[in-house]
Formats: C-alpha cells, sequence, structure tokens
C-alpha cells in the first residue's frame, strides 16, 4: 500500500514549496518518533499521535491512547476518511487529497501552528522592565488620608460643642479611649488630678490659637495663695507670670507641681542677699544646703508670745516657757510607774501622744485622757469621791468651798480633828449661832485645803502657780494657775507625717527618756533627719525636695491671682449639675 | 571612578550634619527644663524650627532634582546634603519631641517621618551596594544575551526530547513554554519562582525511570541545569533593579504625607495652644 505525502512549507514572501515523500506501508503511523512515517517533528505531537489504515479499500484514522485527535475539528475516535477530510494532529494539519480505489492515498502535510519564536516569547511573558509605580497616585492617597484623619475630621468634631467636664460621669475617660478625635491632637497625656475632664479640651483651651491663660485655672483654683508676702517681698509675687508657666500640663499622668529644687534654689540659694529684709537662711538642698531647724517656742506662757530664733541644735539648746511641769523621764522610766489601779505599769510614748485622723499630726494632751487615771485629784479622805475640777481654777476654788459649806450644814465629817459640831450626826438641827460657827469652819477648811498639800501643792506638782496679794487672785485666796501654752506645732513652716515614719522608734528623732523637764524641745535636729533623707538628687539616701516638706503656695497668705472671669470660662461649680 | 556622594566635598555635608547633630544633643543635655523634655520649652520649639526647616529642605530635593543647573549647589551636593541632613533630622526630631511619643497626631508625624528615613537609609544602601551586585551577578551578559542563552537551549530541550518519551517531552515543552522571569512588582521582588517550569521539569526527568536513552537525559539535564542558572541569575537582576526603584514607593509617598502632617502638627499644636 502507498501513501504519498505531500509536505508543504509556507514561503514567508508567499508560495510554498511540497516536497514529496512516498511511504510503502500497512499501517502509517504519524508522529514525532523516527520510526513513523509521517514524521512530524514537533514537541507538541506525541512520540506515536495516530495511525492511518486502509481496510477494504477505505481510509481510517485511530489516535494513539490517550492522543488528542481532531478531525474536521471534531475531537473523534477511529473514523473513516473522505477525500478532503482535515486532520489535525498537533500544531499539523494533514488533508485527505486523494482517496482512491486503487490504495493509493495522497496526504498534504503542514505546520499550520510553529512554535513562537523563543526570545520574543521570554521577552512577553516575562516582564522584566522594572520601577512601574505608581508613586504619585500613592502620593496623593497617602497626602489625603492624612490631611483627613488627622485634621479635617478632628477638626469638624471640635467645631461641636465640648462636652464640658463630667464630675460623676461613668464614661471612660479619654485617655483610655481616644474617644474623641481632637484627642489625637493632644500633645501628650494629662496630668493626674486634670485627668477626669481631659476630653474637654476646651474646659482650658477656651479660645484657638490663645496660649490657656489664668482665667481657666483660676476657675476651679480660686484660693491659690501667695508664695510670699506681696507687699513685702515683691520679687517673690510672681505677678506676670502665668500659672502655666509653671504648671505645665500633657506631661503625663503625674502631677504638674513643680518638685525639683533647683526651681526653688532659683532664690532660696542666695536668699540672704535676694531677699536681705527676710529672717530665712539660704537652702537649695536638703541633704547638703539646708540650715538646722529653728522651732517655734512660746517664750512666755502667760501672753503666749512665741518667737524662732534659736536652731534646735543650739547650746545651751531652746527652752519652750509652757508654764508646766512634766519631766518625761520620769514617766517612760523603765522599771515603770505606779498606777493606783492596776499596780506597777509601763508607759510607752503611745499611751498619751495619739496621731490626728490623717496620720500627720499629733493630737493635744488631755489631761482627763491622760493624766487623770493616775494623777486622780483627790484633796480629802474623808471626801473620797470628789476630786478637783481641772484646768479651771476660779470654778475649783467655787467648788471646794461648796464641798465644805454642804458638809457644815450636813454634819457627819469624819476628821477626828474638826468641831463636834461638824462631826454631829446628819440630821440635827442647828441654830442660827450653830449654822454661822459651821461655815466659818467650812471657810476656814476651804482655805486650808486650798493652800494646803492637796490644793496648792497639788497643781503645783505640774503647773506653774502665781502669788497675788492675799485679797487677789481668782477667788481671793493670794494665787493662781499659770496657763499651759505649748507650741501648737515648733515647725510650722514644714509638713511632716508621722503615719509615713510609723515604722520608726519614736526615740530615734525624741530623745524624751533622758528629758527631765518640759521645757525641753523633744525636737530632731537635721542630722537626724538626715541620716535617712538626702537632697532630691540624693543617691544612697530617700531622695527629698523642697515640697517634701515644704508647701510654695502658702495658706496664711492671700490668693495669689484675682479671679477674673475669662470670656467663656464658667467656674465648674456652675457647669456640674447633678 | 565616580567619588560616592558619601564623601562628596570631602564630607563637606557629613561635617554640617554632625555639627547639628552633636549641637542639638548637647543642647539638649544642657538644658534641664522643670518639666519633663518636650517640644514645648524654648530649646523645643528650637529643635521643632530646626526639624522642620530641615524636613521642607530635603523635600525640596524633589522638585531641585527635576531642575537642570539652577543655584549654587549641583545636585550632588543636593544628594550630599539631602543623605546627611536626613539622618540629622532623624536626631534633632527625636529631641524636639523630648522622647516623648503618644497615641496622637505628633507621634504619627514622627513615625511617617521615621518611614522616609529609614526608607531614605535603604534607598542608599541599594544605591551604594547594588551596582556592584548587579554587575556581579551578570558576569558580563546583557540582559539580551543571557535571554537569548536562554532562548538557545529552549531549543535544543525541545530537540533533545523530541525522541523521548511522552510525559518527558511534555514536561519539557511546558518548561521552554511556561517559564517566565520577573512579572509583577511580589515576584520581581521575589527573585525567585518556587513553580518554575524548568526546574519542575528538571526534577522529572531526574526522577524518571530511565529506559535507554542515558545520553539523552543526560544531556537534557545538563542544559536544565544551566538554564536554571541563567533564570536564576535573571531573576536576580530583576530583583536588584525593582529594589533599586521601589524603595522610592515608600520615600516619596510618605515624606508627601509628613509634610500634610507637619502642617497639621504645626496647626493643631497652636490651635489648642
Amino acid at each position: 500500500m502507498r501513501f504519498i505525502l505531500r509536505n508543504i512549507i509556507r514561503k514567508s514572501r508567499g508560495g510554498a514549496a511540497v516536497k514529496e515523500q512516498i511511504v510503502d506501508a500497512e499501517i502509517l503511523l504519524a508522529g514525532r518518533g523516527n520510526d513513523c512515517g509521517v514524521h512530524l517533528p514537533d514537541p507538541r505531537v506525541l512520540l506515536h499521535h495516530a495511525e492511518f489504515t486502509l481496510r477494504k479499500g477505505e481510509l481510517y484514522v485511530a489516535p494513539a491512547s490517550g492522543a488528542d485527535l481532531r478531525v474536521n475539528d471534531n475531537i473523534t475516535q477511529m473514523i473513516r476518511l473522505a477525500k478532503g477530510d482535515v486532520v489535525k494532529i498537533g500544531p499539523y494539519d494533514l488533508i485527505v487529497e486523494v482517496n482512491n480505489q486503487q490504495g493509493e492515498v495522497v496526504l498534504s502535510v503542514e505546520l499550520v501552528l510553529p512554535l513562537d519564536n523563543d526570545m520574543t516569547r521570554i521577552a512577553a511573558q516575562s516582564n522584566i522592565q522594572t520601577g512601574h509605580f505608581s508613586i504619585r497616585a500613592l502620593s496623593w492617597g497617602l497626602a489625603l488620608f492624612v490631611a483627613v484623619t488627622f485634621f479635617t475630621v478632628p477638626w469638624v468634631m471640635s467645631v461641636f460643642p465640648d462636652p464640658g467636664p463630667q464630675l460623676n460621669s461613668q464614661k471612660t475617660p479619654l485617655y483610655l479611649t481616644t474617644s474623641t478625635p481632637t484627642a489625637f491632637w493632644s500633645s501628650g497625656d494629662i496630668s493626674t488630678a486634670h485627668r477626669f475632664f481631659g476630653e474637654a479640651c476646651k474646659t482650658c483651651h477656651v479660645t484657638p490659637f490663645i496660649p490657656v491663660t489664668d482665667g481657666a485655672c483660676l476657675s476651679c483654683h480660686k484660693s491659690t495663695e501667695h508664695h510670699a508676702d506681696p507687699l513685702k517681698f515683691q520679687f517673690a509675687s510672681f505677678e506676670g507670670r502665668a500659672c502655666q508657666s509653671c504648671h505645665k500640663e500633657h506631661q503625663g499622668n503625674r502631677t504638674i507641681a513643680l518638685s525639683h529644687q533647683e526651681f526653688c534654689a532659683e532664690c532660696h540659694q542666695d536668699f540672704n542677699k535676694n531677699a536681705p529684709k527676710s529672717d530665712l537662711l539660704a537652702a537649695s538642698d536638703f541633704g547638703t544646703a539646708h540650715p538646722d531647724f529653728k522651732p517655734t517656742l512660746v517664750i512666755d506662757s502667760a501672753i503666749h508670745q512665741v518667737e524662732r530664733s534659736q536652731f534646735i541644735s543650739a547650746s545651751p539648746p531652746p527652752r519652750e516657757d509652757s508654764s508646766l511641769d512634766f519631766p518625761h523621764d520620769r514617766h517612760l522610766r523603765v522599771t515603770g510607774v505606779r498606777d493606783p489601779v492596776r499596780g506597777n505599769i509601763k508607759l510607752d510614748c503611745k499611751n498619751c501622744h495619739e496621731t490626728d485622723s490623717s496620720g500627720a499630726y499629733m493630737l493635744p494632751i488631755s489631761f482627763d485622757k491622760h493624766c487623770h487615771q493616775c494623777h486622780a485629784l483627790k484633796f480629802d479622805i474623808y471626801v473620797p469621791d470628789r476630786e478637783l475640777m481641772h484646768g479651771k481654777p476660779k470654778e475649783m476654788f467655787k467648788q471646794v468651798s461648796d464641798v465644805y459649806d454642804a458638809i457644815a450644814m450636813r454634819g457627819g465629817y469624819e476628821e477626828p480633828e474638826s468641831p463636834p459640831l461638824i462631826r454631829r450626826r446628819p440630821g440635827v438641827q442647828l441654830t442660827e449661832v450653830e449654822k454661822k460657827e459651821a461655815l466659818d469652819w467650812a471657810a476656814s477648811k476651804t482655805s486650808a485645803i486650798l493652800n494646803g498639800r492637796f490644793g496648792k501643792g497639788q497643781c503645783d506638782s505640774c503647773h506653774k502657780i502665781f502669788e497675788t496679794p492675799a485679797s487677789g487672785g481668782p477667788t481671793g485666796t493670794g494665787w493662781g494657775v499659770e496657763p499651759v501654752s505649748v507650741a501648737n506645732a515648733w515647725f510650722p513652716k514644714s509638713r511632716f507625717t508621722h503615719n509615713a515614719h510609723r515604722d520608726t522608734e519614736c526615740t530615734t528623732c525624741h530623745r524624751a527618756q533622758t528629758s527631765t523637764t518640759s521645757a525641753d524641745v523633744l525636737m530632731p535636729s537635721i542630722a537626724t533627719c538626715r541620716t535617712c533623707h538626702g537632697g532630691e538628687h540624693a543617691t544612697n539616701k530617700v531622695p527629698s525636695t523642697c515640697i517634701s516638706c515644704h508647701g510654695f503656695h502658702r495658706k496664711e497668705l492671700d490668693p495669689m491671682k484675682q479671679v477674673v472671669h475669662a470670656s467663656g470660662v464658667q467656674p465648674m461649680s456652675t457647669v456640674t449639675k447633678p | 571612578m565616580r567619588q560616592s556622594i558619601l564623601v562628596h566635598r570631602n564630607h563637606f555635608f557629613l561635617k554640617i550634619a554632625l555639627l547639628v547633630s552633636i549641637l542639638a544633643i548637647v543642647a539638649y543635655v544642657w538644658h534641664q527644663p522643670f518639666e519633663r523634655p518636650n517640644g514645648g520649652t524654648w530649646l523645643g520649639y528650637t529643635l521643632g524650627v530646626a526639624a522642620g526647616g530641615i524636613m521642607i529642605w530635603l523635600s525640596w530635593f524633589g522638585v531641585r532634582k527635576r531642575q537642570y543647573g539652577i543655584g549654587i549647589l549641583n545636585l550632588e551636593d543636593w544628594l550630599s546634603g539631602h543623605v546627611y541632613l536626613g539622618l540629622t533630622l532623624a536626631v534633632v526630631a527625636t529631641l524636639h519631641a523630648g522622647f516623648q511619643f503618644g497615641t496622637n497626631i505628633h507621634t504619627a508625624l514622627y513615625i511617617l517621618m521615621m518611614i522616609v528615613i529609614i526608607s531614605g537609609l535603604l534607598g542608599l544602601y541599594f544605591y551604594i551596594r547594588f551596582p556592584l551586585l548587579l554587575t556581579e551577578n551578570r558576569r558580563g551578559m546583557t540582559t539580551e544575551i543571557m535571554v537569548q542563552q536562554i532562548a538557545d537551549l529552549d531549543r535544543e530541550l525541545r530537540q533533545l526530547a523530541m525522541n523521548l518519551d511522552d510525559a518527558t517531552n511534555a514536561v519539557v515543552l511546558k518548561a521552554t513554554q511556561e517559564t517566565i522571569v520577573g512579572g509583577s512588582v511580589v515576584q520581581q521582588l521575589r527573585g525567585y519562582d518556587s513553580s518554575c517550569a524548568t526546574a519542575m521539569a528538571r526534577l522529572f526527568v531526574e526522577r524518571s525511570e530511565s529506559n535507554g536513552e542515558d545520553a539523552r537525559r543526560r544531556q537534557l539535564l545538563t542544559r536544565m541545569v544551566r538554564k536554571e542558572e541563567l533564570l536564576k541569575r535573571m531573576r536576580r537582576d530583576v530583583q536588584l533593579r525593582c529594589l533599586l526603584k521601589f524603595w522610592l514607593v515608600f520615600h516619596v509617598p510618605f515624606s508627601i504625607a509628613s509634610l500634610v502632617a507637619l502642617l497639621v502638627h504645626v496647626v493643631t499644636v497652636f490651635y489648642y495652644w
């Protein structure tokens, strides 16, 4: 059987070359394999792609297993071919040109889909040209995003009124949620005390582009006092300085009070030069440059005259004239003291000295609470249920007189030395003469008691007694008790908290065990404080700055600034409604 | 040999940048405000004005490089100054902020600015390092030569696979037709192709059982290895050239955004003064 293959090769300029090939075979294989009668050298063709056979004069074509064979564009299995049929094998078209009964078949073979040019294809498939970025569009987009997010939205929102200070608001504070867009403009966290209204920018920032004025501060802080008497120390009046020149906001969750000792030292370092009229001494660092303490003492208890002149560590030490005679050493004896009820007991500081509710200062000593249990002011063993009235000499004299007048009228007094009239059985009626005799006895007994060991003598054991002419004094007895006058605070210009020092023994600072008289000022010198405390920059001690002990705005002075209501600023009390 | 912009004019701009930075640091250390150091002290305002001025000058480089031959400084001066003062800006702006950061526009500006500076540093590194890497990688060949070589290899591969089994022939055909270099920006930047058709074909040939065509298979393999090596270099070439331009995608848009943020920063600071 003979197949004539007409290989057609198209020319680029048009026209075609035809190369004939005669193959004698029973079965004509088509494929890219060398053994194929129809050799189709293209990788897209299978090794053995299809086979042509003649059966009873009919031409058939069949694909190899799994091969893609198309006849007249239909995917087919074995099929009979007629003249003019187009068989597609990969990129080749095989056209049946002659198929006659003489067993002669003419097939034209043409590569209709040649492979691309490799270089062109690689270049086309691969993008090796770099740098096609739309930087301009990105720039516009990002710039717009920043402008809208960071400015336009917050600004539009800021036009709407602030919620105002919400003193009792349960809302989550702004600094936690940044719930209002203008929070995004905040230059830093708001200080601890101001955080609760921090989301209301306009509370302080009243007018755009105008720095915060004092008016905003004074709407709450009306009474903030001067630092020094502005009439005496003009330069310390801080006139013309805005509140915020010292109190800087948006510095984080902390106080906005200045605590730097250098701030104080600016004036107080060379204080005698800066303020020659002041009796304060120069100070700039608690640990290294601070004078010793000068206690404010009572120097005349009668008129409560106080003076502040001597250092606590001076020699001889400063003494206070309190008119009280109280020896600490005898009360703090290690062997104890005798209590009339409990027997021998050992006292310590806390038995008498208690801190106030703030834990800072000590409450005043009270006779009834602290002394009376041991020092009951009984004056007559035959009147065991009566005690002298403490603290009120005039009433006390009257009280004793009344006690003996009553005894004289009633009788039954058991003292053996007293007249029978006074010792009489109670209930016996007295004549007018006897009454006068009894009252005379009462007057002389009163005088004897008051001037004796259990009257004047008993007062004298703790108090200073003053003598007057016989007809003088509160009741004409010729003597009186000077009022006790103790300084409320020996260091009134400093703050001290006992509570913070509660783990320290009292005697570390107060040398009470060896004090024989209440004239001793049992306050520590700066050396004692410095065993633990240093200046602000101390590294081996507790750093203590000026305002650890001293206040800047002094409560005893007038307000520093006149309250002027800035436009739009309302005092907070009028804004807050329940 | 061209002098690097880093040593341009005997480090003139490095000296200026160091001087400004050291001055700023010394002033910052010396200045002890009673509050935390911040942009609102006199030094804070000074550093802020300086930082803002530097930012605007640095941005002007984008305009200046599009203009030809004007001004006293030539473009290399500008670039040298741009690099060094850009680094100075990081110092001055950080000191202006007093190391305070938060959830606000001011820190947002700082972040935008730092993105610009860091991307600029990256770009500088690319410009210094990549020319050498590119030359080394190309080994004297141009892109066209490499493409031509790959095309030649493809033809050889197809020829060799022609008489091998259909499966092998198919993967080789796929390798010659579907292997690509570069592509999208991500593909370009990646520098390798995890599903490279040539690599797949090589693996297939390596693993397939031999059936008497050992010599031909070996030839096929050596050519595919050679092609892969060429592909690797071409992809590296594309990657490097892409990176040389890609850093600008961050540098330029973020610098424009920084300028807007700078304006917002200044306005808002004084809006709520």
